[in-house]
């Protein structure tokens, strides 16, 4: 291919590169001039990563040829710092904790200098309009429009002196820096010498048996190193030890449209692409499994999607836990009320596609990638590849979000691994926008029926619920969704009756695993719509209702969950105040109305995923001559923050400022193991294992000051950067009691961890949702309905959650406003569509995530119940805060309409039926 | 296997359209005009367009004026940002109606780079097109892409895939003309002319011609009411967008979009609205291709079209005096 002269001024500096004649602006800055802080989130112009400014004007890069630019001036994130400081408009993301995972933020960030710039008095509503072609997942928009709002109205920033006490005070994350300059190095970011690069041919049938897969031509294309298929892999793998179902490639057969059936390495990723065109696959169809019913049924004379099943059927898992009777239950309630219920799939939608790197060296394999969970990674390329534990390293660079996403071993880990072995070099992939819907993992598509009974005076009698979900071709973490979807309604209402059954059928459809809110989010609407019934039947305020029924703390669920801290009652109690619910409920004008819901999570599973006995996290501290505190651990920061949470409760312990603090997390070989960002775990789980880490660390400093000076270590105290005796006859800087203690004995390293205390009943399944503490919280949202066309806008969201200890208040907020967004998109807009087992929304255009001009400011409310076993108090805030906002919409909608919504996402179509007949019932009413 | 599209590529950058033109004609390949990029560029990865030239006409500076003829025309160069006619002030002040659904159009960055040509000749839309080449090849290729049935309709022979141009909706409706270098269009054709109602070849325009201008007559006096329909208040492209015009004399044009392969128009005098009404509506050819169900958008027409009708003062099934 010739390739073309360009000559461009790249911040400031004259540039001359050769490119292609119609490659965008966006790979030469990338890839040929090594400007990555530019991203690719969707490479389509529906998401704003790749924003950057030429000559003064905003512009896509991803979609603009770059020879359009010749002798034009660019300007991309990485111009704008001045020197040692930040840009102010940075500088105000930073603070304002406008950056989470970060990849949407240098988009963001160009996006709004130029509106900025155009607009000095621009308000709220207009910096979000200006900002709704860039997609941010993390934080809910809220934050980034604080941060444009006050570099346009030059808000003076108000930081006091670097202060010693952490827990409680807001910060920005200690990366932020890096990402909002970007600085920050993502998979697909860092430069590796000599790789190749990896495309997959991706089945194009749901269910077919492959006849054969001729490589020939491919092989001989330019630029293809090596071609590998499934039989090269044989092991399978998955994240749960009871499904390893899944190989890295089909192996004659594939489960779903967009398996990978083969893969080429070659010399570039166009070679690569070109070769996969040349691989000649024969598939004979077999009949597919699209519907959860279909997949129930018996499969009669058709093949199976998978041959283990037990029955001839496709059920991967049942599921059934009873407690008490529920026939009881239903026959003493008052007022009863059932109803079906039905979910769409969906995306999790993080902004950084997967992207990972493989290589093999004198120590084995190392692999970096954009993963949640390094360690579960680690067992399955050494499984897979028939390598011992030893032998390999995965190291997590900086991770644009994943919510449950990124949380599998996935199969192009797997296959770069093996490439990189094949060809003795270096191998990489990064995953288009279609790539990573068609990966999904995403929440489950399901259908069930709940029932829930209530006593005259509004106690819970009764709640039993039938579900079925559909897990796509493969197991991921469907087992426990499956538990997840029934065991998470014990909590948090007392409920004597109380039971469920799941199915999770195979279909042959991308598979289905772990999102925010895993496995618990959909049934919990159903029971929180159902509650609204009853309040209604019952003739009591629904909010009066969960009043009446919400769990004490420290108490026992009916499934002996140990409830410990318990903020349900002050959730509730924030968001009705916040939203003069009493007052305004009954006196809202047409078609606008309240609504409410609440709901509860695990704050980290108390067992881990794979039997073993190691702690679920362990946290080492190094400190040496120097006085910093080395923080390694294994957890996995994708953007929630949790190596700024280690550092706080360390610093916070051994009464240091942060800067003496570096945390190094998520690479297997340098960092112990902590199981992963998954199922809201890290603050608990790590952050008790930094404490105990900080904890002793503190006591041989403290021993060794006291030896030295003639006291005891009880009498001294470690604040604010010295080590004192309260009289202050003994009063040492930092670096002083380093010096005493490293004296005759260097580096001193110690060694926290975090093991669950044993919980839970001696029953089957009584471990499912198993946790040292649980989460609280409740919402309250307000919506207009248009009667006309059935269009929902969410007004105002009010929301409160119960997080024991905000150890950093300004990561809480993020956390749950960012969880509030993505429960808004769930029931409004989002869900994954399929023609025939084809998906048909891959791409950020048309899977529907609000954007910052459908999103409102939302309220947030951290409530702190100090938790007796959480660092500090603290306990999660990362997903439970996602499932009250769904009902509390849909409630909303009843209010305005009386129309009861039982499938999400909410059509408007079903609304306007709905209202039509409500009229025509009352125009009946009246005739009559 | 290298074609000679993909070792062949070249990009042109003319400054004049005498020059563009000269480039064209001297193509001995496939080539193509590139103005903003926004619709094409998202094509060619898609692998629904290919090219081996690309002619970019975003520097012809002749193609961006927005002028205001002493002959009581607003001319708007073809080239004109999205962005640049929604903030111009003679825009504003005869055809605020434009502003306002160009605010509509996609995101307001894209709005920088996306010109007025570029829109009026953006490619139609269907769930089944818009798709990557292995998606396309899996769902077994539909009329669009050179297959043998529609998709969408489970077999028609018939490309329904929709119109997408927001603006074409709201010009039309204010009877605007274009100019362009064919014969066809050099002496100004009314826009609606240069649409087939084909979806598989949507536009009359063919390679080697350049929309040089849209035309709008202030003199008309329209009043316009504009509505689009679509999951999210940014980005997304039209489910159904309606523009109702009325100009001083009580000529009335109701125009749809995104609800048929053309802009389903309906012309009459503010007597006959009703029946206007009723004809736009039966003349949408909706098929399910797009977010919302066929049955929606339909409903929407009607709610869209009495909505305009009230913005305007129209009074609808009353006798007019």
């Amino acid at each position: 291919m010739s390739l073309e002269k360009l000559t461009i001024k790249v911040n400031g500096t004259g540039r001359t590169v050769l490119v292609e004649a119609h490659e965008t602006l966006a790979s030469v800055l990338r890839n040929r001039l090594g400007l990555t802080g530019t991203k690719i989130g969707c490479d389509q112009g529906a998401c704003g990563c790749c924003t950057v400014i030429a000559d003064g004007l905003a512009v896509l890069s991803c979609l603009a040829p770059a020879l359009r630019f010749e002798g034009a001036e660019i300007t991309t994130i990485e111009r704008l710092r001045e020197g040692e400081s930040l840009h102010t408009l940075q500088q105000k993301f930073v603070e304002k904790g406008a950056t989470q995972c970060g990849f949407c933020t240098p988009g963001m960030v160009m996006t709004a200098l130029q509106f900025a710039e155009q607009n000095p008095s621009a308000n709220r509503e207009a910096i979000r309009n200006a900002l709704s072609g860039n997609l941010c997942r993390c934080t809910g928009y809220k934050k980034i429009v604080d941060a444009v709002a006050d570099y346009i109205h030059v808000v003076q920033s108000q930081t006091g002196p670097p202060s010693n006490h952490h827990i409680g005070h807001p910060r920005p994350y200690l990366e932020a820096e890096r990402k909002v300059s970007g600085a920050a190095l993502y998979a697909d970011d860092i430069p590796v010498n000599h790789a190749l690069y990896c495309k997959f041919v991706r089945s194009i049938h749901p269910h077919a048996r492959i006849v054969s897969i001729d490589l020939s031509e491919a092989l001989t294309a330019e630029g293809v190193r090596y071609i590998a298929t499934g039989e090269e892999l044989p092991e399978k793998f998955g994240v749960l030890p009871i499904s390893q179902d899944q190989t890295a490639m089909a192996i004659g057969k594939t489960r779903f449209n967009g398996e990978i059936v083969a893969a080429v390495a070659a010399e570039t990723e166009a070679q690569a692409e070109q070769a996969c065109r040349l691989v000649k696959v024969v598939y004979e169809p077999l009949e597919p499994f699209f519907e959860i019913d279909d997949a129930l049924a018996d499969a009669g004379t058709r093949e199976k999607i998978h041959a283990h099943v037990r029955f001839n059927n496709n059920v991967h898992k049942k599921a059934e836990l009873r407690f008490g009777n529920q026939q009881e239950g239903l026959e003493r309630s008052y007022a009863r009320a059932r109803g079906s219920f039905e979910f769409a799939g969906l995306s999790h939608g993080f902004t950084e596609p997967h992207a990972s790197i493989a290589h093999w060296d004198e120590n084995g394999l190392t692999m970096v990638s954009a993963t949640q969970v390094p360690h579960y990674l680690h067992r399955s390329l050494a499984k897979v590849l028939g390598v011992p534990l030893h032998r390999v390293r995965v190291v997590k660079p900086t991770v644009g979000g994943g919510f449950g996403g990124k949380s599998d071993p996935f199969a192009h880990e797997l296959i770069i691994a093996h490439l990189s072995r094949k060809t003795g070099r270096p191998v990489r992939v990064c995953l288009s926008r279609e790539e990573v819907f068609l990966v999904n993992h995403g929440r489950h598509p399901s259908k069930m029926t709940v029932e829930m009974g209530v006593s005259d005076d509004g106690r819970f009698e009764v709640l039993d619920a039938d579900i079925a979900i559909d897990g796509g071709a493969y197991g991921s973490f469907g087992v426990v969704t499956s538990y997840y979807n029934g065991v998470l309604l014990q909590a948090p209402y007392k409920l004597d009756n109380f039971g469920f059954r799941t199915y999770r059928v195979y279909t042959n459809k991308p598979v289905s695993g772990a999102m925010r809110g895993h496995g618990a989010v959909n049934s919990r609407f159903a029971v929180e719509t159902l509650i609204d019934e009853l309040a209604e039947r019952i003739g009591m305020d629904p909010c009066e209702l969960r009043m009446r029924n919400f769990l004490d703390a420290h108490t026992l669920t009916v499934g002996q969950y140990r409830i410990t801290s318990n903020g349900s009652r002050e959730s509730l109690e924030a968001v009705m105040e916040a939203s003069s619910w009493k007052q305004r409920r009954h006196q809202m004008p047409a078609n606008r109305g309240l609504g409410a819901g609440c709901g509860f999570f695990i704050s980290g599973s108390a067992l881990p995923i794979i039997w073993n006995e190691l702690p679920q996290s362990v946290v080492h501290l190094k400190l040496d001559f120097d006085g910093r505190v080395l923080v390694t651990s294994g957890a996995s920061d994708i953007g929630q923050g949790s190596d700024t949470m280690l550092a706080m409760v360390v610093a916070e312990t051994l009464g240091l400022p942060l800067e003496n603090i570096c945390v190094v997390a998520a690479d297997t070989l340098l960092t112990p193991v902590d199981m992963g960002s998954y199922s809201s775990r890290v603050t608990f789980m790590a952050g008790n294992a930094a404490l105990d880490a900080a904890k002793r660390l503190s006591s041989l400093l403290l021993e060794a000051v006291a030896a030295k000076t003639a006291s005891a270590p009880e009498e001294l105290q470690l604040e604010g950067g010295r080590i004192f005796r309260t009289d202050r006859s003994i009063d040492l800087s930092w670096q002083e009691a380093v010096d005493i203690l490293t004296a005759g004995r260097g580096a001193v390293s110690v060694s926290g961890k975090y093991i669950s205390p044993k919980l839970g009943g001696d029953f089957k399944g009584a471990g499912a949702g198993l946790s040292p503490s649980y989460s609280f919280g409740a919402c309250v949202a307000e919506v207009e309905v248009d009667p006309e066309t059935g269009q929902v806008q969410v007004c105002e969201v009010w929301g409160a959650h119960d997080c024991g200890k905000a150890i950093n208040p300004l990561a809480v907020e993020g956390q749950l406003e960012g969880s509030w967004h993505m429960g808004m998109g769930q029931a409004l807009t989002e869900q994954l569509r399929y023609f025939n087992g084809l998906q048909v929304n891959s791409s950020f255009l048309d899977y529907k995530i609000p954007t910052a001009l459908d999103t409102p400011d939302f309220h947030t409310h951290i409530v702190e119940t100090d938790d007796p076993e959480g660092p500090f108090g603290a306990k999660e805030c990362g997903e439970g805060a996602l499932h009250p906002v769904l009902p509390a919409i849909a409630n909303a909608i009843y209010h305005a309409t009386g129309v009861r919504i039982r499938r999400l996402p909410i059509d408007p179509e079903v609304i306007l039926t709905g209202m039509a007949e409500i009229k025509l019932k009352e125009q009946s009413v009246h005739a009559n | 296997m290298q074609t000679d599209m993909d070792t062949n590529k070249q990009y042109l950058r003319p400054r004049t359209v005498e020059e563009a033109l000269q480039m064209a004609s001297g193509c001995t390949s496939p080539f193509k005009f590139i103005a903003g990029g926004t619709d094409l560029m998202v094509h060619m990865k898609q692998g629904n367009a290919s090219t081996a030239s690309l002619i970019d006409i975003s520097g012809l500076q002749e193609l961006k004026q927005i002028d205001l003829e002493p002959n009581g025309v607003l001319r708007i160069g073809s080239l004109a940002s999205l962005e640049s006619i929604a903030q111009n002030a003679l825009v504003r002040k005869h055809f605020p109606v434009l502003a306002e659904a160009i605010e509509t159009v996609a995101s307001p960055v894209l709005r920088k780079s996306a010109t007025i040509g570029g829109n009026l000749l953006c490619e139609n839309r269907c769930s089944f097109y818009d798709q990557s080449e292995w998606w396309r090849q899996a769902v077994g290729y539909c009329l669009k892409c050179n297959g043998d049935t529609c998709i969408a309709t489970g077999g028609k022979k018939n490309c329904y895939s929709k119109f997408s141009s927001d603006l074409a909706v709201v010009l039309i409706s204010l009877d605007a003309n274009v100019t362009g270098t064919g014969e066809l269009f050099s002496k100004g054709i009314p826009l609606e002319n240069i649409y087939t109602g084909d979806g598989v070849h949507p536009r009359k325009v063919r390679d080697g011609i350049l929309l040089l201008s849209v035309e709008l007559a202030v003199d008309r006096k329209f009043r316009s009411a504009y509505h689009k329909l679509r999951p999210r208040r940014s980005m997304d492209f039209s489910s159904l967008t309606s523009a109702v015009s009325i100009d001083a004399q009580g000529e009335i044009n109701i125009v749809l979009g995104g609800v048929d392969p053309m802009p389903v128009v309906a012309r009459g005098n503010i007597q006959q609205c009703d029946e206007l009404a009723v004809r736009a509506y039966k003349r949408s050819r909706v098929v399910d291709n797009d977010h919302y169900s066929r049955s929606y958008r339909k409903r929407m027409i009607s709610v869209f079209v009495k909505r305009s009708f009230e913005q305007l003062g129209i009074e609808q099934d009353a006798p007019q005096s």
